[in-house]
């Protein structure tokens, strides 16, 4: 058996609860290896998914790599540097998890 | 982090959603079960990020209180990370946890080593158990206050 993280979906029921993603441009910061992200791109219009830890996002980007899904990009960079270079009111949905603290 | 959430507001449309998750102020734990049948539930003594926790919520009310955004909802949630072994969990949270800086203290290390060498004599006797990290959390929408400027 390999790692099983939220099989019981408890975290993407609560996510779906929360906020409509059909069709949305959402912005998840950091994203990790993208653990959550698969689990809920393909409900959005596409997803832009920044983490600042490099070993993280090569992770995601490999899986990416594996498994291609053209509504998900994935970003080393910080939120910093990515606000920074951005433009205001783009994103429907910001998505925050587990990175505040 | 308070800086954060206002560049979040900039970035997000006016009718856009700020979805925000942090674990709850509640100690983890590690439980066993076998086909439904809890086996062991400690409390994960490695836990020392309450702090780092009450500041991510500070940072929350920060900006509430401004009236950068409101809260809408909040949603309570329990994250399950299972594993079939003791090995298997504690390797995937050295990566998980490999870019924090902050070393646990040593007695945390020492009780947490001790919890998982009492959680490994369980699994050991119970074949077919699985282990799971469980992360009690918090999940809120906010949505940003259009009154304010960008």
């Amino acid at each position: 058996m390999t790692i099983r993280t939220d099989p019981e979906g408890n975290e993407t029921d609560a996510l779906f609860e929360l906020v409509e993603l059909e069709g949305r441009e959402v912005l998840e910061i950091g994203c990790g290896d993208g653990r959550l992200t698969w689990r809920y791109a393909d409900r959005a219009a596409h997803v832009t998914a920044i983490e600042p830890f490099a070993d993280s996002i090569a992770r995601a980007q490999k899986r990416l790599s594996e498994a291609p899904n053209e509504r998900i990009e994935f970003r080393n960079i910080t939120f910093e540097g990515f606000a920074a270079a951005s433009d205001a009111d783009v994103f429907d949905v910001a998505l925050l998890s587990w990175s505040l603290c | 982090m308070v800086h954060a959430l206002e560049e979040i507001h900039r970035l997000l449309r006016p009718a856009g959603s700020l979805i925000e998750v942090h674990p709850a102020l509640e100690v983890p734990s590690v439980e066993i079960r076998s086909n439904g049948e809890l086996l062991f539930s400690e409390d994960d003594p490695g836990f020392d990020y309450e702090d780092d926790l009450r500041h991510a919520e500070a940072a929350v009310a920060t900006v509430v209180g401004r009236g950068v955004f409101a809260i809408d909802e909040r949603r309570r949630l329990e994250l399950r990370t299972h594993a079939s072994s003791v090995k298997e969990l504690r390797d995937h949270w050295a990566v998980a946890g490999a870019y924090d800086p902050e070393e646990k203290e040593e007695t945390l290390v020492r009780r947490q080593d001790e919890m998982y060498a009492r959680a490994k004599a369980v699994l050991d006797r119970s074949p077919g158990a699985e282990i799971a990290y469980v992360e009690p959390a918090t999940m809120s929408r906010l949505t940003p206050s259009p009154s304010v400027p960008k």
